[in-house]
């Protein structure tokens, strides 16, 4: 699977006792009690873990830092990505939704409204297309980085 | 002396009002807390066992409704109220409505909140108190012609600030004398709005300012001591986010001089129970007041951890009627050794923006010399309608070097899985050269290199594959080994 943690993505896929990133292979066994994954060794080293899994996202503790992991692509595409993806620039709340699929927009023209730190953000069409879709509803928190709407042209 | 309370209603949330009931059992009291609708799935509103609903609503509707707080507090049969940190903190009204609804109220004087709730009076006052003050306007200038010349006489840059205002709030930076004009139109809305008071005042910018501040207490009998310093120039977005004592910038001669300034600004107000006097340090060691604050600070637990005292403890018992100890009226406390608190926001590390989720899983460090005062648990939803404080991680040590390195040490060990924190950031500014000198300034998170990602670990990557590939978590089901699941034959006394 490809997973993504923050600027990095890697190709990972696990093989019995063995994990191949991006090819290289690495032989690890895994420490549990009960369902818990609590550490990975790697040849003499242990590295201890914790974890917690949030649906197709994974937070872990690992050897002190914290890190994010979720599976590279889908629909939860970072700001950026995604050639009509209309993404949140911070966290908030879907305030107003001023565009329906289907709609005819123009470049500039305001999508829908988020309110995050007690002011309204219009969130625009980057360029002339059709609203494919709105993936929100009013009243909705949503996280930096999450697709609001999707466009075409 | 009055009886000590029976109940305590604590109008607050988060960890100060867990931190509150913890004394407050401790005490005898019973605590009760408060929660808004959308927060009964907040922590404290689970841990602090009599909690009532202040019914649906916005922050506006609940925590801060006067009305609902006492309503809440009537239901309870509470015969006292904390207000915590912020909210109701410092609003007079809040204090008055609450000793006309024949509660204690665990505050200083409604006038005394008032007085220093006018930021540009609370300047006055000092002033008459002989302490020096940043340099700025006095109130006196009624046009804006005279705010303009007094800038020009104070020098540029200017900070424009709200006199109803404090904290940082709504204040506005003009470097030159010809946006001084738009810039007071600008700010005087913004205070209006915010405020509902459109008067402002100027303060000359402090080049590269230490924020200094000391713990002032009062009794009813008119005794005012101070329970020493706090240094608090570790700042994102004008916020503390680490605070330690003693200060690294002042020495025994410095630290009477402005023990003695705090003391007389407390006292000229009548102050009663526990309060904050801030300073600004310039790189000349020349203090000024800037404000005071009439309420228990955030970060008083380092203040307590140095000098072995509990100051809930000591706010109610003060609020009883108590005098103050008597060890404190003759100066014979002396802070042991150094303590450090680092605040745990849920934000983007850089760019400071808060974050929203649920805990997944909290761990939080432990040892000697770690106190964490925490406002979730696992599980805790965290939105976006509150401050994003999670905990405070507050270490103590013999001296400032090991309290570091207990410092660094705790983070490494603090789990928090499920929401973005700041935890790399409070690292890099532990790790800082100016940090570990102790020679820093206001300006110190601004000057951290950009925070850097090393190299995510093999057993990272793994571990995320491993966990993502099992099929969607339900509730956690250990599978046993039952006998009749082998596949081989098995005999019972075999």
């Amino acid at each position: 699977m490809k997973l993504s943690c923050g600027k990095d993505t890697l190709e990972v896929s696990i093989q019995g006792e063995a994990a191949l990133l991006a090819g290289r292979r690495v032989p690890f066994r895994a420490s549990r009690t009960g369902e818990r994954l609590e550490a990975i060794r790697i040849g003499e080293r242990d590295f201890l873990l914790r974890t917690a899994r949030d649906g197709e996202r994974v937070f872990i503790w690992c050897d002190g830092r914290v890190l994010e992991f979720r599976r590279a692509g889908g629909r939860a595409a970072r700001k950026g990505e995604g050639a009509l993806g209309l993404a949140a620039p911070m966290p908030g709340r879907v305030r107003r939704i001023l565009s329906a699929p289907g709609d005819r927009v123009s470049q500039g023209d305001v999508v829908l409204i988020l309110e995050a730190m007690k002011m309204e953000h219009a969130i625009r069409a980057p360029r002339d297309g059709t609203v494919a879709a709105v993936f929100h509803r009013e009243g909705d928190l949503v996280e930096a980085g999450v697709a609001l709407a999707e466009m075409r042209e | 002396m009055t009886a000590l309370p029976k109940r305590l209603l604590i109008a607050n949330r988060g960890e100060i009002a867990v931190r509150i009931a913890r004394t407050a059992r401790e005490m005898g009291i019973e605590p009760v807390a408060v929660f808004a609708e959308a927060d009964a799935g907040a922590f404290h509103a689970r841990k602090i066992g009599r909690a009532v609903s202040l019914g649906p609503g916005s922050p506006a509707e609940t925590y801060l409704s006067i009305p609902r707080i006492l309503e809440a507090a009537r239901q309870a049969g509470a015969d006292a109220v904390h207000p915590g940190y912020g909210f109701l903190s410092e609003s007079p009204e809040f204090a008055r409505a609450v000793e006309d609804e024949g509660l204690l109220w665990i505050g200083p004087p409604a006038s005394a909140i008032e007085q220093m709730g006018d930021k540009l009076g609370a300047r006055q006052r000092a002033r008459h108190a002989g302490v020096p003050v940043v340099p700025g306007s006095d109130g006196s200038e009624s046009s804006d012609d005279e705010l303009l010349r007094k800038a020009v006489e104070i020098g540029f840059p200017v900070l424009v600030k709200p006199s109803a205002g404090g904290g940082g709030k709504g204040m506005m930076l003009v470097e030159e004398a010809k946006r001084l004009p738009e810039a007071l139109e600008e700010a005087r809305r913004v205070a209006k709005a915010a405020f509902g008071d459109s008067r402002l005042y100027l303060e000359k910018l402090l080049e590269r300012p230490r924020h200094v501040e000391f713990q002032v207490f009062g009794d009813r009998r008119g005794n005012v001591v101070h329970l020493g310093e706090r240094e608090c120039s570790v700042q994102r977005r004008h916020q503390k986010i680490l605070e330690e004592t003693p200060s690294p910038a002042l020495d025994a001669r410095l630290r009477s001089a402005m023990g003695r300034a705090a003391v007389e600004v407390a006292r000229g107000i009548g102050y009663v129970g526990a309060g904050t006097v801030e300073f600004l340090l310039d790189e000349r060691k020349n203090f000024y007041f800037l404000e005071m604050n009439t309420r228990l600070q955030v970060e008083h637990p380092i203040t307590e951890e140095t000098l072995g005292l509990d100051l809930v403890l000591a706010q109610l018992e003060i609020a009883a009627g108590a005098p103050l100890p008597s060890a404190w009226r003759a100066g014979k406390i002396a802070p042991r050794g150094h303590a450090i608190e680092l605040r745990l926001y849920a934000e983007d590390p850089r760019t400071f923006l808060p974050r929203s989720g649920r805990v997944l899983a909290w761990e939080p460090p432990a040892g000697p010399g770690v106190r964490v005062d925490a406002g979730v648990e696992e599980g805790s939803p965290v939105g976006l309608d509150y401050d994003p404080l999670l905990a405070k991680l507050i270490l103590s040590a013999a001296n400032r070097e090991s309290a570091v390195a207990r410092a660094r040490r705790a983070i490494e060990d603090w789990v928090v899985l499920g929401i973005e924190t700041n935890l790399a950031l409070l690292l890099a500014v532990l790790a800082s050269k100016d940090f570990v000198s102790g020679r820093y300034t206001t300006d110190l998170v601004s000057r951290l290199p950009p925070l850097e990602d090393g190299p995510v670990a093999d057993a990272a990557w793994i571990a995320a594959a491993v966990e993502l590939s099992s099929p969607r978590n339900g509730s956690a089901a250990v599978a046993r080994s039952e006998p009749w699941d082998a596949g081989t034959a098995w005999r019972v006394g075999a």
